[in-house]
């Protein structure tokens, strides 16, 4: 066998780092769907304004391109708020057809937004530690892809404390629980719709920077595959379930990267979508999800 | 004859589109840009509508661009390699999208909408990623290839040739799709979207009539597919695009949902208002402001223009009361 240790866990070690930023984008999808009952298809629209964002931001400040996530994150969730405010909650619970075409409208209007403001080149940005390595014995990893580990870990533990401890964050779970007995107990669920959206769009921003400083490129038009990926993890993981997301999304990324190490990287994409309809052929619900209505 | 046939004020009003539909081209017929216009409103109504046929079993697909993409490249393949007229090959174009559209319905007749949604939306990414990759040999990858016209366009008075054959088309397609609603299978399929525990209980098998629902949409959006295609005389992997998956739901939605002449009064006004909006100079913005239009259709008039002078009267009455 040529394919040594190091190599395999070299190949598992990039499942890792592109695993983060979709955990990312598949947390916000299945907050949002807890909460509000709908799954955002223009979620991989957030993620390519967080690349957007970044890449604006980094122009004119020439900040180190991690610092510019306290730019990117308040900025979607401000995005998502408006989004949920004037779009969703006039069409909730009018038919679910109507809450999928919409979120199409979007797409269309976030695509050809950025695409007037900055063209639809490809665009990249150099992070500072871009040629920087640590070598771990025969493992060499990028100083980037162990920030962006580093980074969407802290971020996950900020919201699990954020959902956790905080009464905004308790009154989300009750939500998402009971949506019903939420507003008995006098929870404003509208102005929780709201913010789970932001939040959810966030995370989506926060994925955007990520994705942005680890030197992959991005147009107006990318956000389609990373949110086919979010859709794989979710089913994967199970609607709702955020414990359920960061499995799926680790089990993506690993399953993408190591994909590419053996059939080649142009099956990279198409795996993740044959992965889903094989899950959704043999458990219509989802691999984890539960028989729910 | 039957004359109480036209005393029905919507088959009047329908007798009256078809009969300007072919008298147009004779006071705009010598103006190529008017009549390409027209040309492609023609084909994106049979798209339209073969979209729309998805909804009357309560379904729906957000990537319909697969299938009118496969329908012209599997068409247009065969035109080239086989040197077989567009005009034949067009009908293989609808089979093979058929065909497609059936296996993936097949996956996707149990699922939840949402599920659907995701399918059907992954499955025009992926088609494109697989045809500029994997399939490039044969495709072309990026680049694409020429593919020969509906109407050669050696022959005089060709493009209005094409109009008048793509307008027997799509009066065909519709009238079928009337056919097929006021069939046993139309009632079928309206009772499977209204409530499908209760059609089950009724006796009604849902997978069959929501597979043949898939397929006969497929088909026809393949069929579509293939009418733009030999109508540029180029095919590009560009036709997975999203916006080709966008532009049956805008027109379907503005005209109204569910309805046989939702996505022809849609796509009449949204193509209107898209040429309208180059020729006042808002050449990219109108990608945004259609795509406002879509949403705030969605919010404010959510059963489409047809519904709009029932809703005016609606308006009116409460106004009186």
């Amino acid at each position: 066998m040529d394919v040594s240790i190091s190599i395999l866990s070299q190949v598992a070690f990039w499942g890792l780092y592109s695993g983060c930023i979709y955990i990312l984008l598949a947390t916000g999808l299945n907050l949002i769907f807890g909460v509000m009952k709908i799954v955002n298809f223009a979620h991989g629209e957030f993620l390519m304004l967080g690349t957007y964002i970044t890449f604006f931001l980094f122009v004119i400040t020439g900040f180190n391109p991690y610092v510019l996530l306290i730019g990117s994150i308040p900025i979607l969730i401000g995005i998502g708020v408006i989004v949920e405010r004037l779009c969703f909650r006039p069409i909730l619970g009018t038919g679910k057809l109507n809450e999928i075409f919409i979120s199409l409208g979007l797409i269309y209007i976030f695509q050809n937004l950025v695409a007037m403001v900055w063209t639809d080149e490809w665009r990249s940005i150099k992070s500072p530690f871009a040629d920087m390595t640590i070598d771990l014995g025969p493992l060499q990893l990028p100083l980037d892809y162990l920030i962006i580990i580093v980074v969407t870990i802290v971020i996950l533990v900020s919201l699990y404390i954020f959902l956790q401890k905080t009464p905004i964050g308790k009154a989300i779970r009750a939500t998402s629980q009971n949506r019903k007995g939420a507003m008995l107990m006098g929870i404003d669920v509208e102005k929780i719709n709201m913010l789970t959206f932001g939040i959810g769009a966030g995370l989506a921003g926060a994925a955007g920077t990520l994705w942005a400083v680890s030197g992959q490129v991005f147009n107006p038009y990318m956000g389609s595959i990373p949110a086919i990926k979010g859709f794989a993890i979710i089913i994967l993981g199970g609607l709702g379930s955020i414990p359920g997301a960061i499995v799926g999304g680790l089990a993506i990324g690993m399953v993408e990267n190591f994909t590419a190490f053996t059939l080649g990287g142009s099956w990279k994409d198409a795996v993740s979508f044959i992965l889903l309809i094989v899950v959704l052929v043999l458990r219509p619900t989802g691999l984890f999800g539960e028989e729910e209505e | 004859m039957n004359f109480s046939l036209l005393r029905n004020p919507n088959t009047l009003l329908a007798a009256t589109v078809v009969l300007i539909a072919f008298l147009i081209p004779l006071f705009i017929g010598s103006n190529l840009y008017y009549l390409t216009v027209l040309v492609l409103m023609l084909i994106f109504i049979i798209y339209a509508s073969a979209w729309n046929f998805l909804t009357f079993s309560g379904q729906g697909s957000l990537g319909h661009a697969a299938f009118f993409g496969l329908g012209a490249y599997s068409a247009s393949l065969i035109a080239v390699r086989m040197g077989l007229p567009s005009l034949v090959t067009l009908l293989f174009g609808g089979i093979f999208a058929a065909v497609i559209g059936v296996l993936i319905g097949l996956t996707c007749v149990r699922l939840r909408e949402w599920f659907l949604a995701m399918v059907t939306f992954g499955f025009a990414v992926i088609i494109q990623t697989l045809v500029v990759s994997q399939l490039a040999p044969v495709t072309g990858g990026w680049d694409g290839f020429p593919v020969p016209k509906l109407v050669p366009s050696g022959i005089q008075g060709s493009l209005m040739i094409e109009y008048y054959l793509i307008l027997i088309i799509t009066i065909a397609t519709i009238l079928l799709f009337r056919w097929l609603l006021k069939s046993r299978i139309g009632l079928a399929l309206a009772a499977i979207r209204e409530n499908e525990i209760e059609a089950r209980a009724a006796g009604i098998n849902p997978v069959p009539f929501k597979l043949f629902a898939f397929g006969i949409s497929a088909f026809f959006a393949g069929i579509a597919g293939s009418l733009e295609i030999s109508h540029f005389g180029y095919v590009t992997p560009e036709i997975f695009g999203i916006d080709l998956s966008f532009w049956p739901i805008i027109y379907s939605i503005t005209g109204g949902l569910g309805t046989l002449a939702g996505p022809v009064i849609g796509t009449i006004v949204v193509t209107l208002l898209w040429d309208g909006l180059n020729a006042a100079g808002l050449t990219y913005a109108r990608f945004i402001i259609i795509g406002v239009l879509l949403v705030l259709i969605i919010i404010f008039l959510p059963k489409g223009l047809v519904s709009l002078p029932a809703e005016i009267t609606k308006r009116l009455r409460r106004k009186d009361a």
